[in-house]
């Protein structure tokens, strides 16, 4: 057997072997049912919901797939390597790369071990997508899917490659690459050429219907359309709605991934040969530690500027210090570049025909404050889902282990809470400088009012929910900075955003129903009383969640290093 | 000897033992794993002043009885007491007196070497951080990488940040797992200075340890441990009086004896 398959094979068998034998423990038990039947209700639900599959698989949904791969993989271009496509494990880089094989080999490897992901998420795709409405058997919407994430992961691996190259030749390396980068380069430029030129038509559209609209017809006439065609070709297959249409669609998209392996291995091959030609004895040592740089180097922390901590105080405060500096050193704002993006187009689709710039300015902003509070605990992880790599350290601090949970979890939630209020007082500015003055004054302030309250509420009660499967199933959990990203990851990481909501609607209950009978008691209330009633709604949910923080400091205090080893 | 293992279970409550005579005291420590005992009854004291070296074979209990010790890992049974705190019940104040230092350092990546330190001292309360910090730097040859990050330390380096963040709160009851890995010669000579100092300086010290020769000249006394179980503890004296077929060998062969390794005769 191959080694590599063996490896693969092996490793796979024997995390779904602790994966179960975790689940002879209560509570991995209780999460391995409430986690299989929420899987069963969402990938198995009754065919009545097809209604939103069959959305997902219109027209404007492939062109908006197609426009979020293009960004994709310009943000790997743009903003370097990611993470996981090139980094291997500790015991990847001990045992793999002083073994005798070529990087070839290795890159071989890791394209290979990358088709767990990507089969894992086909899959899911598949279920979410199986009721919509089209003639296409499923398997053969897998095979469409397994095609379209399989280039989506080559194509970062093959940037990061390239970034990489350029970076450690500097000049050399760009030239060796000039074929790639050219590619890249039109791309954008036709694309950006397209948009450039429906200006006009984007920014007269009225509603989001009108403005995607624009944006797709846009994106389908010439230049874009030239630059998009290698992506309508790979998004082709998944939203093909009938047989005839997948079968003449699956044999240039195949081609474009083949393409695409074949672009990987030589941008290896080229860069094995740069460094074999700057000298034979400095390719060998590139060949020994030349990965095991870049794996250090995507996501190596720089000590830039410090924090002040005064020697005396709370200790509790030291945590949250220290997680600043964390998030100050590691955290990558290529991250915040998608949600940017879509907040952009969000708030632009949303903002009336006849908007004027404070308008659309502060749709943006709030679009933006919207989606840092979906996707925030997912961009940054400077708390214990970093922090439980660690556990040893942190269970001898003198902390009582309630308190550690707390300060954990304001870490995370404070930043992202100020960025949010941040925003939503860039749109108050906003709307208050637009003339049509959509918002009347009293309803402006109370929501200002009581905007950082609410903001401050939900960050903390979503970030004690990730945490609390940090604490709670540290087995189960990816812990560490680097969370599993890309298109391809896209739907393992719906399934437990999703969760997460769900389970943030469960503790919004409570503060809902007694923000609900305050406002039937008051009949119509004004400004400021709507102000006082979600400044309630929060304290309650805050409440909530300290208890839950209690409960996980428990969980923290009965944790053992064996379970994240 | 005061340490007992699997004979009798009638030691005292950690509460009822007189603090001011074992800074860490063990009492009837058992950790099961499933239903394996990875440390099973075990009693011992580490006065003010002592270091009690523990030694024993890989797998035979050492890191999950110094995890027990440090309130990392709960014990299935049994008390540990630091410095007159039951660290289970009464873990804060037990904390404060202690300091753990692993085998394997746990620092994070993006912490210079003085703000690990100074990271430490506010946790701890260490109100003297300004003139503490260039001393224990100075100690451990930190001084030239104080604004260096984990990631561009050596092994060795690594090793010693661990140990100036378990020193920089003068800990009473200081507990060592392999303090000695990665270290050079000359950072192995100065950590065993540390280490006496330390313990002159009124600390208890456990030092678990594969270096024999380092136990033999650090530690006042021996926990020898096998299976989980303690077979012998005492001072080198005692142990010896008490298997008198092992007077004269060397340690290294006492330690055989003992654990197992190599019959007693050979």
């Amino acid at each position: 057997m191959n080694a590599f398959f063996y490896l693969v094979w092996t490793s796979g068998r024997n995390r779904i072997r602790f994966v179960v034998a975790r689940a002879r423990s209560p509570r991995y038990a209780a999460a391995l049912i409430v986690g299989g039947l929420y899987l069963y209700s969402f990938l198995f639900r009754p065919a009545a919901a097809r209604g939103a599959s069959s959305l997902l698989l219109g027209q404007p949904t492939e062109m908006i797939v197609t426009l979020l791969a293009v960004l994709t993989l310009m943000g790997s271009w743009i903003f370097g390597s990611d993470a996981t496509a090139l980094a291997f494990t500790q015991a990847e880089v001990s045992m793999l790369f002083p073994a005798p094989l070529s990087r070839r080999s290795l890159i071989g490897y890791k394209l290979f071990r990358a088709q767990i992901t990507v089969l894992i998420n086909a899959l899911v795709w598949v279920f979410i997508l199986r009721r919509g409405g089209t003639l296409l058997p499923s398997p053969l919407r897998a095979i469409g899917l397994w095609v379209l994430f399989s280039t989506l992961n080559m194509h970062r691996l093959g940037a990061a490659l390239v970034r990489s190259s350029w970076r450690e030749h500097g000049r050399a390396g760009a030239r060796r690459q000039r074929v790639s980068i050219a590619v890249f380069v039109v791309v954008g430029v036709l694309v950006a050429a397209g948009i450039i030129e429906a200006r006009a038509a984007l920014l007269a559209a009225e509603g989001p219907g009108e403005f995607f609209g624009a944006l797709g017809r846009a994106l389908a006439a010439p230049p874009a359309s030239w630059g998009l065609l290698p992506f309508h070709i790979v998004v082709a297959p998944t939203f093909a709605r009938s047989v005839g249409t997948w079968s003449r669609a699956i044999l240039p998209a195949v081609v474009v991934m083949l393409g695409h392996v074949w672009w990987v291995l030589r941008t290896d091959a080229a860069f094995e040969d740069a460094a074999i030609e700057a000298s034979a004895e400095r390719a060998r040592r590139v060949q020994a530690t030349r990965s095991r740089r870049s794996v250090a180097a995507m996501g190596a922390p720089r000590a830039t500027g410090t924090l002040t901590l005064a020697a005396v105080g709370h200790p509790a405060l030291a945590i949250i210090w220290k997680n600043m500096l964390c998030l100050r050193r590691t955290a990558q704002l290529r991250v915040f570049i998608g949600p940017t993006v879509m907040a952009i187009a969000l708030g632009a689709a949303t903002s009336s025909g006849g908007a004027d710039g404070g308008e659309i300015f502060a749709s943006c902003a709030l679009a933006l404050a919207g989606m840092l509070l979906l996707f925030g605990g997912r961009l940054i992880r400077n708390d214990l889902r970093h922090d439980m790599q660690h556990l040893p350290l942190i269970k001898t601090l003198p902390l009582p282990p309630g308190e550690i949970v707390l300060a954990e979890v304001a870490s995370a939630a404070l930043p992202m809470a100020a960025m949010q209020t941040m925003l939503v007082l860039i749109a108050y500015v906003a709307v208050f400088a637009s003339p049509s003055n959509p918002l009347g004054g009293d309803v402006r302030l109370a929501l200002l009012i009581a905007a950082p309250f609410a903001i401050t509420a939900l960050n903390g009660a979503l970030l004690t929910i990730q945490n609390g499967t940090a604490v709670l199933f540290p087995g189960w959990v990816r812990l560490g900075p680097v969370v599993s990203t890309g298109v391809e990851a896209l739907g393992q990481n719906v399934l437990a955003m999703i969760a997460n909501l769900f389970s943030l609607a469960l503790g919004l209950v409570i503060p809902l129903m007694v923000a609900w009978g305050i406002v039937a008691a008051l009949h119509e209330p004004r400004g400021v009383a709507w102000a006082l009633v979600i400044i309630l709604a929060s304290i309650i949910l805050a409440a909530e969640t300290y208890a839950a923080m209690r409960f996980l400091g428990g969980a923290l205090a009965r944790a053992e290093p064996g379970q994240t080893e | 000897m005061s340490a007992e293992s699997g004979e009798g279970s009638d030691s005292p409550p950690v509460s009822n033992l007189p603090s001011h005579v074992s800074t860490i005291a063990v009492r009837q420590l058992t950790k099961l794993y499933g239903t394996f005992p990875a440390v099973q009854s075990m009693s011992f004291d580490v006065a003010p002043g002592e270091v009690l070296g523990l030694v024993g074979p890989n797998g035979a209990g050492k890191t999950t009885t110094l995890r027990c010790i440090a309130g990392i890992i709960s014990p299935s049974s049994g008390a540990v007491s630091i410095a007159g705190h039951d660290i289970q019940r009464d873990a804060i104040p037990a904390k404060r007196a202690l300091a753990f230092i692993p085998d394997e350092p746990h620092l994070f990546e993006y912490l210079s070497v003085e703000e690990h330190l100074r990271f430490i001292a506010r946790l701890y309360g260490v109100a003297d951080v300004e003139t503490r910090i260039p001393g224990l730097l100075r100690e451990l040859e930190l001084t030239e990488k104080r604004s260096a990050l984990p990631g561009e330390l050596s092994r060795g380096m690594r090793q010693k940040l661990a140990i100036a963040c378990g020193l920089l709160h003068d800990p009473t009851a200081l507990i060592l797992d392999e303090p000695l890995t990665g270290l050079d010669p000359g950072g192995m000579r100065r950590m065993r200075e540390t280490i006496t100092a330390r313990a002159a300086d009124g600390a208890a010290v456990i030092l678990s340890s594969h270096l024999l020769n380092l136990v033999e000249a650090l530690c006042t006394k021996l926990l020898v441990v096998r299976r989980g179980e303690c077979v012998a503890y005492g001072t080198i004296d005692e142990i010896i009086a008490a298997h008198p077929d092992l007077a004269g060998r060397s340690l290294e062969d006492v330690f055989l004896a003992l654990t197992g390794e190599q019959k007693t005769n050979a």
